[in-house]
């Protein structure tokens, strides 16, 4: 049992209160999932700045490890910001070259160096514990931006700490994230496949399947909706997601419908969530509610 | 008439509430606020009026014997599961599972059902005036299913004596379902039940009662026959 959540503002204002509500439908379904909490939230892009969020790792030597990823990133491009809150170190820098090789090198700097998040507009932040504690860490409430997912975690498989947590950045894509409810049952086959072709996988938790399996369909030239169609057939097992990138955020509902999702839209906003109480403490009561069907998968360009 | 303001209170506040005002001898009590909420209004045995002005979670009115629920919103999962008698009148849509293993009373959806509508269900009627999802009315042992717009994949599948009537499109009849000629009997029937549960539809008008398909089991799966081994490779 997870709760997930989606929300994209339509009034083409860029800076609206994406943190905020998020966070609102996040802590009404705290209940679902008391292990961790995150949010994927996306802001508008910095004149071409990649924004980074990388986990130091939990161990000892964090510190060591940011001042080794400032020094060493220089090569890369001209570094705007440098910043550690938590865990997690935030680097903002206009790349001189491809965005993936910057990620590669600052994982190789330590084996407990993670790149949670890279994009133009793509900020995750993720963390053991409830939404209240994640909004204490990183201000996430105070977030502006014009979309955004948000999870909260029950684990059922895989072990509880930041990295298992959602939402997954779909890693060597940028800007494209997911937030899964359910459990992927052909995770172990389809990881095989992948791994085969040489993608790295950080985790054991299946639903970091869901994100390399989308970026492997949007590089492979089909459409974001047409991904997540694909999905439809390619996924074995009980799913309701939500993926996004800078120009779509949706979702996909599993043949059988097992896991509950349920969405809203007026003429000023979408928004997406595992249980209608969500909806309800960030909207109040004005708009109708309806649960996703088996096999829906509807799609929203930001 | 007596109110509950739901805000702040946790779902045991409010369930708490409404049984003490039952007991007060209050018969119509407005709940204000309820913010889908889950198990809200569950086993309440007696015939009171309750009325939700906004949306509920998960299994409103579950295991009910007696009372009228209005819900001015919609519904989540479950809705009024295992209910023994009473109304229960959603104005939205319903999640899924709604009215699953009823034994008697009336479920009214006014909008869209999802998926797993009146599943298991063993006596009652439900009607729903819009859409239903994937896999209405499985396993329906009795009992009456009103769709009036059209229904999902898999309908009525392996129904033992539960009858469904579908006012628009069946995606796909389930397992071992048939379409039968409505009887005259079956069509006054709908008639006055459509016009009694949802008088504000055109669902009544005759041409559209004559348009009412009737969905019964084809009884093939009720006995094991090893000759009819083709029946069962396919329902299994």
């Amino acid at each position: 049992m997870c709760g997930i959540v989606g929300f994209l503002n339509k009034t083409q204002n860029s800076n609206a209160p994406v943190g905020k509500t998020v966070l609102t439908m996040l802590t009404a379904l705290g209940v679902r999932g008391p292990d961790s909490a995150g949010v994927a939230l996306y802001h508008p892009p910095e004149n071409g700045a990649f924004t980074l969020q990388i986990k130091l790792g939990e161990l000892d030597g964090a510190a060591e490890r940011g001042t080794s990823i400032a020094e060493g990133v220089k090569a890369f491009g001209s570094v705007h910001e440098v910043k550690t809150t938590a865990e997690y170190l935030r680097l903002v820098i206009d790349l001189r070259g491809e965005a993936i090789p910057l990620t590669q090198f600052i994982e190789s700097l330590d084996e407990d160096i993670e790149v949670v998040s890279m994009g133009r507009e793509l900020e995750i932040v993720k963390q053991v514990g409830t939404p209240q504690n994640l909004d204490e860490t990183h201000s996430v409430s105070t977030f502006r931006g014009t979309h955004g997912l948000g999870h909260t975690r029950l684990s059922t498989e895989s072990r509880v700490d930041l990295s298992h947590s959602q939402p997954f950045w779909a890693h060597n894509y940028p800007d494209l994230a997911i937030v899964h409810n359910g459990h992927i049952t052909n995770y172990h086959k389809l990881r095989c496949i992948y791994e085969q072709r040489g993608v790295r996988f950080y985790t054991e938790n299946d639903s970091e399947v869901i994100g390399v399996y989308l970026a492997d369909q949007l590089s492979q030239g089909l459409g974001f909706k047409e991904a997540l169609d694909a999905s439809l057939t390619d996924l074995d097992g009980s799913f309701s997601y939500l993926a996004a990138t800078t120009d779509y955020i949706g979702f996909a509902k599993d043949p059988f419908a097992f896991k509950p999702l349920l969405f809203t839209e007026t003429d000023d906003f979408v928004a997406v969530a595992t249980e209608e109480i969500a909806i309800r403490a960030a909207f109040g009561d004005g708009s109708e509610v309806r649960e996703a069907q088996a096999k829906d998968v509807s799609v929203w360009q930001t | 008439m007596a109110d509950i303001i739901c805000d702040g209170k946790t779902t045991r506040d409010i369930n708490t509430e409404i049984k003490r005002l039952i007991a007060d001898g209050k018969t119509d009590i407005r709940l204000r606020n309820p913010g889908a909420r889950h198990n809200l209004g569950v086993a309440i045995l007696q015939p009171v009026k309750l009325t939700f002005n906004g949306s509920v979670g998960y299994y409103c009115a579950g295991m009910v014997d007696g009372p009228t629920v209005g819900i001015k919103g919609s519904a989540g999962w479950g809705l009024a599961e295992s209910m023994m008698g009473g109304t229960v009148i959603v104005k939205g849509n319903a999640g899924n599972g709604a009215a699953a293993s009823i034994r008697g009373g009336t479920v009214v959806i006014r909008s869209d059902a999802a998926a797993r509508l009146g599943v298991s269900m063993k006596g009652g009627l439900i009607i729903v005036g819009g859409n239903c999802g994937y896999m209405a009315g499985f396993m329906a042992q009795r009992g009456t299913i009103i769709v009036c717009g059209d229904t999902g994949e898999a309908f009525a599948d392996s129904m033992y004596e539960a009858v469904c009537f579908v006012g628009g499109n069946i995606a796909e009849l389930g397992n071992d379902a048939i379409i039968e000629e409505p009887t005259e009997e079956d069509l006054t029937f709908l008639e006055s039940t459509l016009s009694q549960h949802l008088p504000s539809t055109d669902g009544n008008s005759q041409t559209a009662i004559r348009n009412f398909k009737k969905v019964v089991s084809g009884r093939k799966l009720w006995n094991f026959d090893k000759d009819e081994r083709a029946v069962w490779r396919e329902a299994l």
